[in-house]
């Protein structure tokens, strides 16, 4: 529920203004970011490692290539990836198989990292459905992914949605919490302003059934707001599966894509 | 425990040090009698009455007007004051116990103060501490935004209390959080006190007497919250004559009729409010759709049954829309009710008994097509409570009593297409309080007001409660409807004295402990209606506050400038947070997510008025820091709480210019609020993700405002009054930030933009307002 978004709206139609400061740069402490995914589709899969930076820098994440990335899983497969380039690391060997627990291992100037995670079970997207509903005397369209939640409670989902090739930025990020074990009625949330869904439009959508850490993590991250008193909860590091002390996430997770035209 | 003991044997011998000295007395007899307004019959608390021929008695009314003196037999002098009325001399032959009823003459003084003392030197006289109190009539001219003249604006221009943003009539009180606030209408709790997310109260000013704001050093007979009681009270309804009251804004109207049922016995007022910004809004056919506004009623009656017994009902309900057509809604809102019976049980003994109904609730409803669901919760308490007031003797006023509260609390259950997966149902709870309270007058220069409140807590049966060890659920208690869990047993002893160090001056000292079994679990800074309140259970123990606090107030020029200086400190314990990346409204069970620190806050607090004249008004400055400890968040160390800022300046004046015109300013000054901004960022899946450090070390740009408006009043001969008032609301246009976001630039996708969002700059206003 995009609750909030909307009440401000609400409020900021009365009057509101914006305008572009600058902030005292602040010290930052460079930490190492790790990009690493498994999936459900055929390897090779990458782990990324870059530095983060300033944030009045540019956005050029300088790239990690003199790291040693592992990643094993629970059958006693051992990977030892490979450098290609930008930082990016290629595996050769894993499988990305439902049900599988995997371990990453990377070591960065004499430091390391570790992380685990279970890839979960496929929950089969089955369609897409149309939601079409009337605001201020306009048909407005909505996404429904159509899928049966398992009986079994902690299934969790992430949904990205790309109209007429263009990524929504928006998190669509469900759990189970709510309608456990029934089919799906929730619809993604309304792309953001920019873009509308307008008839004639082809949506993508992309499903994944993720991990409860990859959960939490773009949860968190969908609940930051501004700053402020009118800016949401306080912000911190997102919460991520990876121990000694880097950014990023290790997630297994399933991959569906299906694309629907609206009429 | 031996630092409470030791509290305990003081506050006994206090106790005894005041109850034996009337011993030596010799025989006695009581006078009592209940001081109103004489034009409309309206009670009034807090006026003092002494005794012309013994200068060491003062008593002062209660909170139904109703005052007691045992005095040795003979003639007597009896003086009544009260501060914009006429002093008022009795003169009395006192042989038997003997009833007098008083009615004092308002005065038709030009200047109105704005945050008035009973008495010129009140002040000086009293033990409370951190106590003020607005009267309605007093704050009409203090410019506020939209025009809308509102009692949780007004007093966030007093020290020691910061506002929770631009416009909102959310408010913290010494660096305690929102929640921490008991605001009592009619002594029923209000849990959420504003409308349109803080843009306005829930108090409506035609409806409202007056409020008095305790920081943290209350008497014993309130309790249930660790920061402040806000007491508001609504208007009894004049018993003499017909009134009609009413005020044409541009954001909203409201109406009040009040007058007598029978002359002198019993009265009515009835009050509505309601705003018509959606008028507006759907004139604009893009936004014809768009549902946004709030209504509110007030009523109450009162009836003087006989010389010994009166009873009073008032009721509240208010409610705000906001919706998309039918597409999205939300709306929510308080109701509550008060019955109160006071009763002379003898001529020095008054008791109150009341039974209260409060219930906030709110729902959102989302049709999107095929998509229907609504999400409920709700907040439900009976409220039975009897205090009586003892008129010992000169010296001592007691007040005891009890109050019993049934909570129900529902937390939010969606229906519809969506469900909860877990099912979800309320939870009850039972809370329990006793009190005894003295105030003790030892001599001229010592008062003392010291008493202890003990209350208890029992968690109540009809769902599963489950332990909680960290992440780890140990355990799970069921518990069967009607059947009785943990209780919760504290102790609150509060103490403040006053010494009167000469006529100008007087010294305060206090200490209280503060206990609050409910918990508002909240996910912005501004008030959002769909906040988690959640009463104790096996996890969630009482939060507990202990505040000393140490003031100086010395008057000037005859009473005309009052300074006041004080100083506090506030430890509190078990205070609430909840893990990031938590949904508090879709989460199976929130206790799994909680996390529990500390909290401590401290300031100094100034407070400059000037109480009469043409010009008046009031400087108030707070230095201040408040801090939270919480395992789990910012590395287990100490941080700024959101509310915490450094300098807080008010100044409010208001200058009669005639008897027809008067203008008013306000000027605000604060450090910015405590926030947390990305000290870097990264790269993931090809989003910029920021990097973040310390909790909440950042700071918001520094606040600051002016305010004006002008009055303009017509009082004609048949009582018909008039006025106009137009106000500008930032009369400088100043770009106060609201929030700050961080974002790619459109642009150039390779820099990162801050954006700043004020929300008002110029807000003009009129108000019309009538009466006749």
């Amino acid at each position: 529920m995009r609750l909030t978004i909307y009440l401000y709206c609400a409020i900021l139609f009365f009057a509101s203004c914006d305008k572009i400061i600058t902030l005292p740069l602040q010290d930052n402490e460079v930490k190492l970011v790790i990009e690493a995914s498994i999936t459900d589709q055929p390897g090779p899969y990458f782990v990324k490692l870059t530095r983060s930076i300033n944030l009045n820098d540019i956005n050029v994440y300088p790239v990690v290539e003199n790291g040693t990335v592992i990643i094993s899983d629970n059958t006693g497969i051992k990977d030892t990836l490979k450098y290609s380039k930008e930082g990016i690391y290629k595996t050769k060997l894993i499988q990305g198989v439902y049900g599988r627990t995997y371990n990453l291992e990377v070591n960065v100037d004499g430091k390391k990292y570790t992380a685990t995670t279970t890839m979960p079970s496929k929950v089969n997207l089955d369609s897409l459905r149309i939601n079409t509903f009337s605001i201020n005397g306009e048909n407005q369209y909505s996404i429904i992914p159509v899928y049966t939640d398992p009986l079994e409670l902690g299934n969790s989902y992430q949904f990205i949605q790309r109209i007429n090739d263009t990524l929504d930025n928006n998190y669509n990020i469900f759990n189970d919490n709510l309608n456990n074990g029934k089919i799906n009625q929730r619809p993604l949330g309304r792309p953001n302003i920019d873009i509308v869904i307008k008839n004639l439009d082809l949506v993508t959508v992309e499903m994944r059934c993720i991990s409860k850490a990859t959960h939490l993590y773009f949860y968190t991250l969908s609940q930051q707001g501004g700053s402020g008193p009118g800016g949401g909860t306080a912000p911190t590091n997102l919460p991520n599966n990876i121990n000694g002390g880097a950014l990023g996430l290790f997630s297994a997770h399933t991959i569906q894509t299906k694309t629907i035209q609206i009429p | 425990m031996l630092l409470i003991n030791r509290k305990y044997i003081l506050l006994f011998s206090l106790g005894l040090m005041g109850l034996l000295q009337p011993l030596k007395a010799q025989e006695k007899t009581t006078v009592n009698g209940t001081v109103k307004d004489k034009m409309n019959g309206e009670s009034i608390m807090g006026a003092v009455i002494k005794v012309d021929q013994l200068a060491n008695v003062v008593v002062t009314s209660n909170e139904y007007g109703f005052f007691a003196i045992s005095l040795p037999k003979g003639k007597y002098d009896l003086r009544i004051i009260y501060v914009g009325y006429e002093e008022k001399r009795i003169p009395i032959t006192l042989n038997e116990p003997m009833s007098i009823p008083i009615f004092l003459e308002s005065k038709n003084q030009l200047a109105e103060v704005v945050v008035e003392s009973k008495r010129k030197d009140d002040n000086l006289m009293k033990a409370q501490m951190g106590t003020e109190t607005l009267n309605m009539k007093s704050i009409s001219r203090v410019p506020v935004l939209f025009g809308e003249k509102d009692v949780l604006k007004t007093i966030q221009l007093l020290p020691g209390v910061k506002s929770a943003g631009e416009g909102n009539s959310g408010f913290y009180v010494r660096g305690g959080a929102s929640d921490q606030n008991l605001i009592l209408l009619d002594e029923a709790p209000v849990y959420n006190a504003s409308h349109l997310l803080g843009f306005f109260s829930t108090f409506n000013s035609d409806a409202i007497k007056d409020a008095t704001l305790i920081k943290g050093n209350g008497p014993a007979q309130y309790g249930g919250r660790l920061s402040s009681v806000l007491d508001v009270k609504m208007k009894e309804g004049n018993n003499k004559n017909y009134i009609v009251n009413g005020g044409v804004g541009l954001i909203s109207s409201r109406l009040s009729i009040e007058g007598p049922i029978q002359e002198d016995k019993s009265s009515f007022i009835l009050s509505g409010r309601r705003t018509y910004a959606d008028i507006f809004v759907k004139a604009n056919e893009k936004f014809k759709d768009n549902i946004l506004y709030f209504y509110d009623f007030n009523a109450k009656a009162n009836y003087i049954i006989d010389d010994k017994n009166r009873i009073y009902f008032s009721g509240y309900f208010g409610r705000d829309e906001l919706g998309l057509g039918t597409s999205f809604g939300i709306n929510w809102g308080n109701k509550t009710g008060t019955i109160r019976w006071n009763r002379v049980m003898s001529n020095k003994l008054f008791l109150n008994t009341s039974f209260i109904y409060s219930d906030y609730n709110y729902d959102v409803s989302l049709k999107n097509g095929e998509t229907k669901f609504n999400v409920n919760s709700n907040i439900k308490d009976v409220n039975v409570k009897q205090d009586y007031t003892y008129y010992f003797n000169p010296k001592n006023t007691i007040r005891f009593g009890f109050n019993t509260i049934l909570h129900t609390i529902t937390p939010s259950i969606f229906s519809g297409t969506v469900n909860n997966s877990v099912n979800k149902v309320g939870r009850n709870g039972l809370e329990n309080a006793i009190y005894f309270n003295n105030n003790f007058k030892a001599n001229q220069q010592l008062t003392l007001d010291y008493g202890l409140r003990v209350s208890a807590y029992t968690l109540m049966g009809g769902d599963v409660y489950n332990i909680y060890n960290g992440d780890e659920k140990t355990s799970s208690i069921l518990l069967q409807k009607n059947a009785f869990g943990k209780t919760y047993l504290n102790l609150e002893p509060r103490i403040t004295g006053n010494y009167r160090i000469n006529e100008l001056s007087s010294v305060k000292l206090a200490y209280a402990r503060n206990v609050q079994h409910l918990h508002l679990l909240s996910n912005a800074t501004a008030s959002s209606p769909s906040d988690q309140w959640i009463g104790n259970s096996y996890n969630i123990k009482p939060e507990l506050a202990d505040q000393t606090s140490i003031g100086y107030a010395r008057n000037f020029k005859n009473n005309t400038y009052e300074l006041g200086a004080e100083l506090y400190y506030k430890k509190m314990q078990n205070q609430l947070d909840y893990k990031d990346g938590t949904n508090i409204n879709t989460i199976a069970d929130v206790e799994s997510a909680l996390l529990y620190g500390m909290g401590r806050a401290y300031g100094f607090e100034l407070l400059a008025k000037k109480k009469m004249g043409l010009v008046s008004g009031w400087i108030s400055y707070t230095l201040s820091k408040a801090e939270r400890k919480i395992e789990g968040i910012n590395g287990g160390e100490w941080y700024n709480a959101k509310q915490d800022r450094t300098h807080d300046i008010s100044i409010v004046s208001i200058v009669e210019l005639n008897s027809k015109w008067s203008v008013s300013g306000v000027f605000v000054y604060y450090t910015g609020d405590a926030v947390t901004f990305p000290t870097g960022k990264y790269s993931f899946e090809g989003q910029t993700i920021y990097q973040y450090a310390k909790r909440n070390a950042n700071r918001m740009p520094t606040y600051h405002r002016l305010d004006l408006s002008v009055t303009y009043e017509n009082r004609n001969k048949n009582k018909r009054e008039t006025s106009w008032n137009f106000s500008l609301y930032n009369v400088y246009g100043r770009e106060n930030a609201y929030r700050i976001n961080f974002q790619d630039d459109p642009l150039d996708k390779t820099k990162t933009q801050i954006i700043q969002t004020a929300l008002f700059r110029w807000v003009p206003s009129i108000t019309y307002n009538f009466k006749f």
